[in-house]
């Protein structure tokens, strides 16, 4: 049950989706692997939503040029690590949720184990490498992970369900190189909160989530586009072949 | 035949986002990348590692599925395909 300062906490958008919608968001245990561009500005809107539990995960340090975008640090962070950092600031904007930050990157722990006690996966990763190996661990967990990316003006957004839809190996199976990637915080800010407009779907059971199709955003053209996916049949992950 | 060409993400900085081409029949992917890259000059660097070879990170899709799984270059084309040329991105 809400308490009355939740009720009221929260009343604007429990008139979007009553009492049992802003309960089942209370609900709802979200991992946010990366607190960079799109994980901060996940997490930010995720702790205004009140998702009851954030696990938010990054291996690194804040620095100078981390802030044209990363919207939970201030001139004061750098040097700090991002995830501690972040939990604070989402901390004092909600206090009645819980923060987790792990100080890890993707591939150094047991991924399973960060993903198997969570419901929803959120992507603000920056490489290809560490998004398959999270993933694959969600997929084989059976939890939604809704896939994020970012570069200059553009940016991609799917929502990957197992089992029904394709995995993001089929989504994705020709990655760019890592290397850094122009980026600026208007476009993570864009698809940070479709991300979250996603998870808040899923927790909600509102409409229909971005899933047999790639989502693509032009912040040129100020246009969004939709690319049909279908499930490479021999993958590795979710072919039936 | 007939068959709508989508451009996505940066891929649109070097040509049209979308364009209708008209292919004799028989014509596979080989065909449509060349008349592109004849058509806009930043194309054929952007997309291609050496004659006949695709850069790694270049996604073609035939009505939704990706042509490195069907016949690569030599798929052919159909009446009607809908073939998205799409780069994704990957910074977060």
């Amino acid at each position: 049950m809400m308490s009355k300062e939740q009720k009221e906490r929260y009343r604007r958008q429990i008139a979007v989706f009553g009492e049992e919608g802003q309960e089942k968001i209370g609900n709802t245990r979200l991992l946010i692997a990366g607190a960079g561009g799109l994980g901060s500005t996940a997490a930010l809107f995720a702790a205004m939503a009140g998702f009851g539990t954030i696990r938010i995960i990054d291996p690194d340090y804040i620095e100078e040029t981390n802030l044209n975008r990363q919207l939970l640090y201030r001139e004061s962070d750098i040097g700090k690590p991002k995830g501690g950092t972040a939990a604070k600031a989402l901390h004092a904007l909600n206090s009645s949720i819980d923060v987790e930050p792990v100080f890890a990157a993707i591939g150094t722990a047991p991924v399973q184990d960060l993903i198997r006690d969570m419901d929803v996966v959120i992507d603000g990763l920056d490489n290809y490498l560490a998004r398959f190996l999270l993933a694959d661990a969600a997929w084989q967990c059976g939890k939604p992970f809704i896939h994020g990316a970012v570069e200059g003006f553009y940016g991609q957004v799917c929502t990957i369900i197992p089992p029904t839809f394709p995995c993001l190996r089929c989504v994705v199976p020709n990655p760019p190189p890592v290397r850094e990637t122009p980026i600026i915080g208007v476009t993570t800010g864009v698809i940070g909160c479709v991300q979250v407009t996603e998870a808040i779907k899923l927790a909600t059971g509102t409409g229909l989530p971005i899933s047999d199709h790639l989502w693509l955003w032009d912040g040129i053209r100020q246009k969004s586009d939709r690319l049909m996916i279908e499930r490479i049949p021999t993958c590795h992950v979710c072919g039936k072949d | 035949m007939k068959v709508h060409v989508k451009a996505f993400a940066t891929f649109r900085e070097v040509m049209d986002n979308q364009i209708d081409m008209d292919f004799p029949k028989g014509a596979s992917i080989r065909e449509l990348l060349d008349e592109l890259t004849g058509r806009y000059g930043g194309l054929g660097n952007l997309i291609f590692a050496a004659p006949d070879t695709l850069r790694d990170f270049v996604n073609i899709l035939k009505n939704g599925r990706n042509v490195y799984f069907l016949a690569g270059l030599d798929t052919p084309l159909d009446d009607e395909d809908v073939i998205a040329l799409f780069p994704p991105v990957a910074g977060g």
